[in-house]
């Protein structure tokens, strides 16, 4: 089973072919019939390679001088010898009938493009080649948006190679006939294709599909589960797993190859934001990550060292604006990353992770980009734990995906859940690693739970967080098998949740993950009655609950509370890991927080965490902010100028928001989960308790601060926090005299917050 | 030969297999249902907005069995899938004219 052997076969039928050909010749009693015809082979025997139950696909060539009777009879003698032995696909043509038949069918010119001499008029064969080059260059822009739709037709029938548990190695997607359709692309000569990327996969499932001809005795392409354990025996895999597992890496380094090119050839010539030029537009989307051609690329850096979170910058950028990672960026970084560079220190810089969070959470955009990552191998340098489940296999009825796809999916269903926890980072990334376990007898639950650990802590979540996750990991089947299998009136089967699952928190959180996770293994695992049964599970558990818990207001030092006091405009900033601490301590008025949020915004600095308290008749605030690509210098006193400004009239920046606002909106943009906000009444005594968790946008604080001052009630004090894209906003909002929000204020005040999000 | 439908509690399910395995029973067909009896719906409240689950989650399972033994059969299934409370399910018999194995063609008793 290898390209030799193909090709030996195929040298062994050409010269079957040149004997009948050369008798045929006699019998039909044409003299020069070497210079009247030629025979050609067509498609992969055009190319050399024959599995044992592949059509003989032939073309015989001629000048148009002969006698249709003589032509005829030429050729049932090639032909009636063969008929016996294996399946034959002929056509009879001259030049300009293959001409018209390669233009008015795909197939005859892809066919075309891999013609090869077997016996004849060498002349006929270089013209029919030559003339079909030809039209398949210059056409080629309708040409490739033909093969295109075919294309999409036949995987929408044929299904995911690298996914299904019965594939047809041929038509699948990232199956053989994609192979033959990046080639002629690259036949076309629009846009390159690095067809080296897919030289294994090719050869990978061309074996498999030679082995598969011999084991069945049958010339089917499609792998069913029946002959999958022969095969891989033939082709001497441990087991059919791993043979499977190379077959489905092989597809979708393909399918890979084959999305980058349709993507290159759409956007050829088009700059970052999809309008056609001329020259190349660069537009810079975050630090030293620029997007061109409607790709993400990283700008050129001397070594990865100067910023060793470019990579996870660019791949989280590109997911958020729905873009892909160029194929140059990717193999760059690899390349890099491979040389030891741009390695990243453990534990991982809290940017790190929050990049990396902002990656899982863009829901399907992020499937591409991890693919990406994937196949260029850079993941492995940053979570090498990741190599134990690629494309690993699960061979039973429920799974539809390989365990490291069904853990993207399952990150993609979690990123539209991520209004119903607190903590969507840990969703996220609890999601993206649940079954980090499989691929062991040991119990992957167990196993993932010890696995998680070392990751987590790597990635520098803290010693709370991680108990979290390695909880949600541990129990991450627990709702789904407890509401099918016990009895919900049962008092001991809420008790035995309430035994491992200690708060509305964390219990929020494990209903998200099972959700998401039913919902990424199929119908076959996941239905509305499920859902239902655990949904009621989960309601009867948070009864005998304690509420949930909400960020604490921050504390004040002795020596903010003496500022304070002094009743001036204040602005102090500091170097942060995450760019600066910005404290400002200012005489309280309506809409405060609105407007040191909206000043932060129009100066390009990026809000990651704010804590606010108001005493007596100052409030004191503390910021944590990024700044944008080229943001202008900021300092202490700049901020301090636009503050007080604005303290007097902050109708300018509104209007400077706005046209932010309106010059955002002409980026590409994926769909994210509406924002959700949530009334805690009893959760302070002094005031009530509003939450708001929304994706994170330009000028998001401005708008949330605005909504509270038009309600005419207070914000006592303030606690914002990003987590990757999501923001989780908590106010403790109180009346204007002073007093918590009756229920009816609070529903108000929720609804006008709802109604200032949209 | 008779259809026997039971109509049970999800929770239950592993219980009437067992006790039906245990009754010589190989064969069986079971999957979810929803719908709601004497028991009703109920009113859920989640986020503070209060909504009616009209369907209860069910399951419904399916034996075909010889005239004689659908009695039995009929008990076995009550008693394991039996809580006292309310919502317990259903159980019912109907009579079935054929029954053909498709692999092997085998009619009647046989191809139960």
């Amino acid at each position: 089973m290898s390209t030799r052997e193909r090709r030996e076969r195929s040298n062994e039928s050409d010269r079957y072919l040149t004997q009948l050909f050369d008798k045929a010749a006699k019998a039909s009693g044409l003299n020069n019939s070497g210079r009247e015809i030629a025979l050609a082979a067509v498609g992969g025997y055009g190319r050399g390679e024959l599995s044992p139950g592949s059509d003989l696909d032939i073309v015989f060539l001629h000048t148009g001088k002969i006698s249709e009777e003589a032509l005829k009879s030429f050729v049932n003698e090639v032909l009636y010898p063969l008929w016996d032995t294996r399946s034959v696909d002929h056509s009879v043509r001259t030049r300009t009938q293959s001409r018209e038949a390669a233009s008015s069918d795909l197939r005859v010119a892809t066919g075309l493009l891999d013609i090869r001499l077997i016996s004849g008029n060498p002349e006929l064969v270089a013209h029919v080649r030559n003339d079909n080059f030809e039209f398949w260059r210059k056409n080629a822009k309708e040409n490739l948006a033909k093969l295109h739709m075919s294309l999409q037709e036949r995987h929408v029938r044929s299904g995911e190679l690298a996914y299904l548990l019965e594939p047809d190695l041929k038509e699948a997607r990232g199956g053989l006939r994609d192979i033959q359709a990046l080639k002629a692309i690259s036949s076309a000569g629009i846009v390159p294709v690095p067809l080296e990327k897919i030289s294994w996969a090719e050869a990978t499932l061309n074996n498999v599909r030679e082995s598969l001809h011999i084991a069945s005795g049958r010339g089917k392409d499609r792998l069913l589960f029946q002959e999958q354990d022969k095969v891989a025996q033939l082709l001497a895999y441990s087991d059919a797993d791993a043979m499977m597992g190379e077959v489905a890496q092989a597809a979708r380094s393909v399918d890979y190859l084959l999305n980058y090119t349709w993507h290159a050839i759409e956007h050829k010539g088009k700059d970052g934001l999809g309008k056609y030029i001329t020259k190349n537009r660069v537009t810079a989307v975050a630090k030293n990550v620029s997007a061109i051609n409607r790709e993400i690329v990283v700008d050129s850096l001397g070594s990865l060292d100067e910023d060793p979170l470019v990579g996870l910058r660019a791949a989280a950028t590109a997911a958020q604006l729905g873009l892909p990672l160029s194929l140059k960026t990717c193999t760059e970084l690899a390349a890099s990353l491979k040389n030891g560079e741009g390695k990243l220190t453990n534990p991982w810089p809290d940017q790190a992770r929050e990049l990396l969070i902002t990656l899982i959470g863009a829901g399907e955009a992020m499937v591409n980009i991890f693919e990406s990552l994937d196949q260029e191998e850079i993941i492995f340098e940053w979570i090498p734990e990741w190599r134990s489940v690629r494309s690993l296999p699960q061979r039973n009825a429920l799974h539809r995906h390989t365990v490291d796809r069904h853990m993207v999916e399952t990150a993609v269903h979690a990123a539209k859940l991520t209004r119903r926890v607190q903590r969507p980072d840990l969703l996220l990334f609890a999601a993206l690693f649940h079954d980090i376990g499989k691929g062991s007898a040991e119990d992957h639950s167990e196993r993932g739970v010890r696995l998680i650990e070392p990751i987590a802590q790597r990635m520098g979540f803290k010693a709370k967080e991680i108990e979290i996750v390695k909880n949600l990991i541990l129990h991450h089947l627990l709702l789904s098998s407890t509401a099918t299998r016990r009895d919900l009136d049962d008092p001991a089967t809420i008790e035995s949740i309430l035994s491992v699952i200690p708060d509305v928190n964390t219990l929020e959180l494990l209903h998200a993950l099972s959700i998401a996770d039913g919902e990424a293994t199929g119908s076959a695992g996941w239905s509305d009655w499920k859902a239902t049964l655990v949904n009621d599970l989960v309601q009867r558990v948070k009864r005998v609950m304690a509420g949930a818990e909400v960020a604490q207001q921050p504390e004040i030092s002795d020596e903010q509370r003496a500022l304070a006091q002094s009743g001036q405009l204040r602005v102090a900033l500091e170097e942060h890991s995450s760019g600066y601490a910005v404290e400002v301590i200012s005489p309280d008025k309506p809409g405060l927080l609105s407007i040191v949020a909206g000043v932060l915004s129009i100066s390009r600095l990026d809000v990651k965490s704010a804590r606010t308290k108001t005493i007596g008749n100052s409030a004191v605030m503390l910021w944590i902010v990024t700044p944008e690509p080229h943001a202008p210098e900021v300092s202490a006193a700049k901020l301090h100028e636009l503050i007080s400004v604005a303290l007097v009239d902050a109708r300018d920046i509104e209007e400077k928001l706005n046209a932010r606002a309106a010059a955002y909106a002409s980026r590409p943009a994926i769909p994210v989960p509406e924002p959700e906000v949530e009334i805690f009444i009893d959760a302070a005594t002094d005031a009530t308790v509003i939450e708001v968790r929304s994706h994170d946008r330009p000028g998001l604080l401005f708008r949330i601060g605005a909504a509270i001052t038009q309600s005419k009630v207070d914000i006592r004090s303030a606690i914002v926090t990003t987590l990757g894209a999501e923001a989780i906003d908590t106010l403790y909002l109180t009346d204007l005299s002073g007093g918590p929000l009756s229920s009816e204020r609070a529903n108000e005040v929720a609804s006008h917050l709802k109604q200032a999000l949209k | 030969m008779k259809l026997i439908t039971a109509i049970l509690k999800p929770f239950k399910l592993d219980d009437v297999k067992n006790a039906l395995q245990g009754a010589g029973i190989t064969g069986m067909t079971v999957s979810e249902a929803s719908g709601f009896g004497r028991q009703g719906g109920h009113t859920e409240v989640y986020r503070g907005a209060e909504y009616t689950v009209d369907l209860v989650p069910k399951v419904r399972l399916e034996v075909l069995v010889d005239d004689k033994d659908a009695d039995s059969v009929v008990d076995v299934i009550v008693k394991a899938a039996s809580t006292g409370s309310i919502g317990d399910g259903k159980v019912w018999t109907t009579p079935v004219d054929q029954v053909i194995r498709v692999r092997t063609g085998e009619r009647g008793v046989d191809a139960i």
